[in-house]
C-alpha cells in the first residue's frame, strides 16, 4: 500500500494510492492530469483536522521545521497496518524525522514524487470532501497570517537590531553635533571672534558661552572646570580686546539655548556609546576585542544582523562598506580595493602604506572567525579570550609587517594568561622571528595562498630543526650549509633592496623639502 | 521614449530571430492596444504620456522631493472629469484627464496603501431608480511599479488577470502586490512571499485589509517552508534581484505553477552580475529558464522606468519545452 501525506492549512491528510507503486511511475503527468483521474486514484485514508488557529499554527510550525508533532505522529500510527507500506512525504526534512518514529513505513521522499504533489496540490478540493476551494483559501489566509505574526513576534535577530539602531543613531548624533557647532561658533563668533581659534572643542566652546555670556563677564567668571589654566588666562585676555560686536540680552538668550543643546547632545552621546559598548561586549566580545566597538557595530549594522554577518566570508568582511568601490573595479577590470569599514580599525591604522591592505586581509580573516566564534558557540562568555588571542597574532603580524614592535598591552594579558593555562602554546612566538620570508613580498594584494605558503615555511624551519636535533646524520652539515647560503643570500637581497628603498625615500624627501623650501621662498 | 517600438525591438534582439513569425503578428497586437491609451484624438502627441506630465512637473513643482515620482498628481486633481477605460489587460484601467494615468480597482476602498492618490469615479446604475454607486481606482505608477512599467511598456502577456491565483515572490512591503491584488479582484488569490521581516512587517499591514492577499514571510529559496499555505496557482510573478533567482524562479514553479501557468520575471542586471553588460546578463537568465522548463514569450526593457531593467514572460511547460 501507498500513502501520501499531505499537510493543509485546515489539517493533515493521508492520501492511499490505489496504485502501490505510483511513484515509480514515469507517467504520472498523464496519469494525473484530470479531477477525475486524481480522485480514482486517490482516497482519503485519514484526516487529522486542526482543532483551532492556535492548534494549526502550532502544527505549522513543527512542519516547516521539519518535526513530527503528536498529532501527526497520533495519525500515522493509527494508519499503519501490519503489512509494510510506503509512505510518501514531500519534505525531506520530514520524511527523516518519519523514518525516526519507527513506524512501519518505508518513507519516500524525492524528486520522482514532485510530479505527485503537483496533482494532489491542483485537486485538493476535489479529493477532500466538505472542503472546497474557498474555504482552503481563508484556511489558508488565517494560517499565513497567525505565522506571519508569530515570525515577527520572536524575531530571532531583535538583539542586534539595538545595535544596529545605535550606531545609526550615534553617526547621526555625531553629524548634528558637528552643524549645531559650528553654527554655535558662527554666530556667537560675531560676539567674540577670537574664541574659537583659541577653544577648538566644541563642548568647551559651548559650556564658555553658558558660563561666561556676554564676553566682558569673562575677567569675573570662573572658567577653570572647562579649561585649563593658560588657556583660561589666554580666553580672558582676548576678552578684553576683541573686535567682536556688541549683542542684546534676547541674542544672547538664544545663542545660550544652542549652547544648552550641544552640551546635552554631547552628554546623551558619550551614554549612548557607553550603551552601544556594553551592547557589543555582550553580543560580539571577540569582534569587539579584534575590531573595536564602533568599527564592530558598524560591520554588523551593514550586514543587517550578527548571524548574517557570520555567515560572511573573510574577504566580504575586508571590503564591506566599500561596494561602490568594488563594483566599479570589478567593471573596468581594476585592482579590488583593500578595505572598506576595516579601514578604521585600530589595528589597520597602525600599519603604513602598503602594510595596511595585508593587515585588513589578516584582521578581516580573523575577525571571520571570532564572529562566527561569537554567533554561533555555544559555551561561550563574554571575555573575549578568543579576540584577544587573534589580536595578538595580527599585532606580532603587524610587528614583522613594519619591523618594529608594535605589541604593546595585549602581549602582558596573553603572557598572563599562559601562565594560568600551563597548556601547551597554540601559538609560536618564535616562528615570527624569521622576517626573511615574510619580507620579500611586496605585492599589495597577495592571495591568501600566499599566507599559507609562509605558515608552512616556518613550519618547515621549525620541523628541520627538530628532525636536525633529533637525528644526527652526515646530511645536516649540508643542509646547514645551504640554509645558512640561502639566507646569506636572501639576507643580502634584502639589505639591497633596503638599500634601494631607502634611496629612493630620500630622493623623494630631497625633492620634496626642495619643493617646501621652494614654498616657503 | 520607451512608447516607440524601437526601443523595444532593440531589447527583444538579444533574444535571436527563432521567434520571427510571431512578431509580426504581434505588431498588430499592439498596435490596437496602443490605441486605446494614445492614438485617436491625442494622435500625433503620442509623447503626450511622458511629455505632457513632464510640463507641469517642471513649471509647478521644481525641486520639489518627489519629483521623479510625480506623475498621480495632476490626473487625481481632474476629479469629475477623469474617465475611465478598461485597459487592454484586464482587470487594469486608464484614467484619462489631463493626463492619462494607469488604475487598478481598488480592492480596499478608502485605503491608501503607500500614498498613492485615488480617484473616485461615479458608475451609473443599470437598474433605474437606483443612486450610482462609487468606484474607487487606485493610482499605479510605473515608475515605483515593475509590473506596471511592464504593462506601460506594452506587455503582450500579463497572466495576471481577475480570478487567477498568484505567486508574488519578493513581495516588499506590498506596493505592488496591493495593485495585482486589485488586478485579481475578490475571486483571486495573491500569495505574496517576502523573508525581509521589516517590509513583512508592512506587507501584513496591507494584507490585513485586504482578504484576498495572503502573506508569507518566508525564503523563496524554500518553498517547502510554506507548501501548507500555498495552492496551485496560475502565475509565479518574481522581483526578487538575488544572483540565483533563476533557481528560486524555477523551485517554485516546480512546486506550485500549474502546466501552462505564467511565469514574469523582473530583472534587475545589476544584481546578478555587474561586471557584464545588461543584455549579456538577460540572455543568460532567459537561458536558465529555458533549462527550467519555462518557454520564454517574451522579453521587455523597463525603459525610461528602470535603468537595466527587464521583465521575461514565459510559459511553463511541465512536460518539456
Amino acid at each position: 500500500m501507498a500513502y501520501v501525506l499531505t499537510e493543509t492549512a485546515a489539517g493533515y491528510a493521508l492520501l492511499k494510492a490505489s496504485d502501490k507503486k505510483i511513484y515509480k511511475s514515469s507517467t504520472l503527468i498523464q496519469d494525473l492530469n484530470s479531477a477525475d483521474k486524481v480522485v480514482n486514484q486517490f482516497k482519503v485514508a485519514a484526516f487529522s483536522k486542526f482543532s483551532s488557529a492556535a492548534n494549526a499554527l502550532e502544527e505549522a510550525t513543527a512542519v516547516i521545521d521539519g518535526k513530527v508533532s503528536n498529532q501527526l505522529q497520533k495519525l500515522l500510527e493509527e494508519a499503519k497496518s501490519d503489512k509494510k507500506s510506503t509512505l510518501i512525504v514531500s519534505d525531506t526534512k520530514l520524511a527523516n524525522a518519519v523514518n525516526k518514529l519507527g513506524l512501519n513505513f518505508s518513507v519516500v521522499s524525492d524528486a520522482v514524487t514532485l510530479d505527485l504533489y503537483r496533482a494532489v496540490r491542483e485537486y485538493l478540493p476535489e479529493l477532500l470532501p466538505g472542503l472546497s476551494d474557498k474555504d482552503l483559501s481563508t484556511m489558508s489566509l488565517g494560517l499565513a497570517h497567525s505565522i506571519g505574526r508569530h515570525k515577527l513576534k520572536f524575531s530571532a535577530d531583535k538583539v542586534d537590531t539595538m545595535i544596529v539602531q545605535a550606531i545609526a543613531l550615534l553617526d547621526d548624533l555625531d553629524k548634528e553635533l558637528n552643524t549645531y557647532a559650528m553654527r554655535s561658533k558662527e554666530w556667537y563668533g560675531w560676539h567674540f571672534p577670537e574664541l574659537a581659534k583659541i577653544v577648538t572643542d566644541s563642548v568647551a566652546y559651548a559650556r564658555i558661552i553658558l558660563t561666561m555670556g556676554v564676553r566682558t563677564n569673562a575677567q569675573d567668571t570662573d572658567l577653570s572646570e572647562i579649561l585649563p589654566e593658560e588657556v583660561e588666562q589666554q580666553v580672558k585676555t582676548a576678552a578684553e580686546v576683541s573686535m567682536g560686536t556688541e549683542i542684546t540680552d534676547i541674542d544672547l538668550e538664544n545663542i545660550k539655548a544652542l549652547a544648552e543643546q550641544i552640551v546635552e547632545f554631547a552628554a546623551y552621546r558619550e551614554q549612548l556609546s557607553n550603551y552601544l559598548s556594553s551592547r557589543m561586549k555582550a553580543i560580539a566580545p571577540n569582534l569587539t576585542v579584534l575590531v573595536g566597538e564602533l568599527v564592530g557595530a558598524r560591520l554588523i549594522a551593514h550586514a543587517g544582523s550578527l548571524i548574517s554577518l557570520a555567515k560572511a566570508p573573510a574577504s566580504t568582511i575586508q571590503i564591506l562598506g566599500a561596494e561602490k568601490a568594488l563594483f566599479r573595479a570589478l567593471k573596468t577590470k581594476h585592482d579590488t580595493p583593500k578595505y572598506g569599514l576595516l579601514y578604521h580599525a585600530s589595528l589597520v591604522g597602525q600599519a603604513s602604506g602598503k602594510n595596511k591592505g595585508k593587515i585588513a586581509r589578516v584582521l578581516a580573516a580573523k575577525a571571520a572567525v571570532s564572529l562566527r566564534y561569537d554567533a554561533l558557540s555555544e559555551d561561550r562568555d563574554d571575555s573575549g579570550d578568543v579576540g584577544l588571542d587573534f589580536r595578538a597574532k595580527v599585532e606580532s603580524r603587524l610587528s614583522t609587517l613594519e619591523g618594529r614592535d608594535l605589541r604593546t598591552t595585549t602581549r602582558l594579558v596573553r603572557e598572563q594568561k599562559k601562565v594560568e593555562l600551563t597548556e601547551a602554546p597554540a601559538y609560536n612566538a618564535d616562528a615570527d622571528a624569521v622576517p626573511e620570508s615574510v619580507k620579500d613580498e611586496d605585492s599589495d594584494d597577495e592571495s591568501d595562498s600566499e599566507e599559507d605558503t609562509v605558515e608552512k615555511k616556518r613550519k618547515r624551519d621549525e620541523s628541520e630543526e627538530e628532525e636536525e636535533e633529533e637525528e644526527e646524520k652526515p646530511k645536516k652539515h649540508k643542509k646547514d650549509k645551504k640554509d645558512k647560503k640561502e639566507k646569506k643570500e636572501k639576507k643580502e637581497k634584502k639589505e639591497k633592496k633596503e638599500k634601494k628603498e631607502k634611496k629612493e625615500k630620500k630622493e623623494k624627501k630631497e625633492k620634496k623639502d626642495k619643493k617646501s623650501k621652494k614654498q616657503k621662498k | 521614449m520607451a512608447f516607440t517600438p524601437g526601443s523595444r525591438g532593440g531589447a527583444r534582439g538579444g533574444r535571436g530571430g527563432a521567434r520571427g513569425g510571431f512578431g509580426g503578428s504581434r505588431g498588430g497586437a499592439r498596435g490596437g492596444a496602443r490605441g486605446g491609451f494614445g492614438g485617436g484624438s491625442r494622435g500625433g502627441a503620442r509623447g503626450g504620456f511622458g511629455g505632457g506630465r513632464g510640463a507641469p512637473r517642471g513649471g509647478a513643482r521644481g525641486g520639489a522631493p518627489r519629483g521623479g515620482r510625480g506623475g498621480a498628481r495632476g490626473g487625481a486633481r481632474g476629479g469629475a472629469k477623469v474617465v475611465i477605460e478598461p485597459h487592454r489587460h484586464a482587470g487594469v484601467f486608464i484614467a484619462r484627464g489631463k493626463e492619462d494615468l494607469l488604475v487598478t480597482k481598488n480592492i480596499a476602498p478608502g485605503d491608501s496603501v503607500y500614498g498613492e492618490k485615488r480617484i473616485s469615479v461615479e458608475e451609473p446604475s443599470k437598474e433605474e431608480g437606483v443612486p450610482p454607486t462609487k468606484i474607487e481606482y487606485r493610482v499605479w505608477n510605473p515608475f515605483r511599479s515593475k509590473l506596471a512599467a511592464g504593462v506601460m511598456g506594452g506587455l503582450d502577456e500579463l497572466f495576471i488577470a481577475p480570478g487567477k491565483k498568484v505567486l508574488y515572490l519578493g513581495a516588499a512591503s506590498g506596493t505592488s502586490v496591493s495593485h495585482v491584488a486589485d488586478v485579481v479582484g475578490p475571486e483571486g488569490v495573491v500569495y505574496a512571499v517576502e523573508f525581509s521581516h521589516r517590509p513583512g512587517r508592512e506587507l501584513i499591514g496591507m494584507a490585513k485589509k485586504r482578504p484576498n492577499v495572503i502573506p508569507i514571510i518566508e525564503d523563496a529559496r524554500h518553498p517547502q517552508k510554506y507548501r501548507m499555505l500555498v495552492g496551485m496557482v496560475d502565475v509565479v510573478f518574481a522581483d526578487v534581484a538575488q544572483p540565483d533567482q533563476a533557481r528560486i524562479i524555477a523551485l517554485n514553479s516546480h512546486l506550485f505553477l500549474k502546466d501552462q501557468g505564467g511565469v514574469v520575471i523582473s530583472i534587475k542586471a545589476n544584481c546578478i552580475d555587474s561586471t557584464v553588460d545588461a543584455e549579456t546578463v538577460f540572455a543568460r537568465e532567459v537561458q536558465k529558464l529555458r533549462e527550467e522548463r519555462i518557454k520564454p514569450l517574451e522579453q521587455l526593457t523597463l525603459e525610461p522606468y528602470e535603468r537595466d531593467h527587464c521583465i521575461v514572460v514565459g510559459r511553463y511547460m511541465r512536460s518539456g519545452l
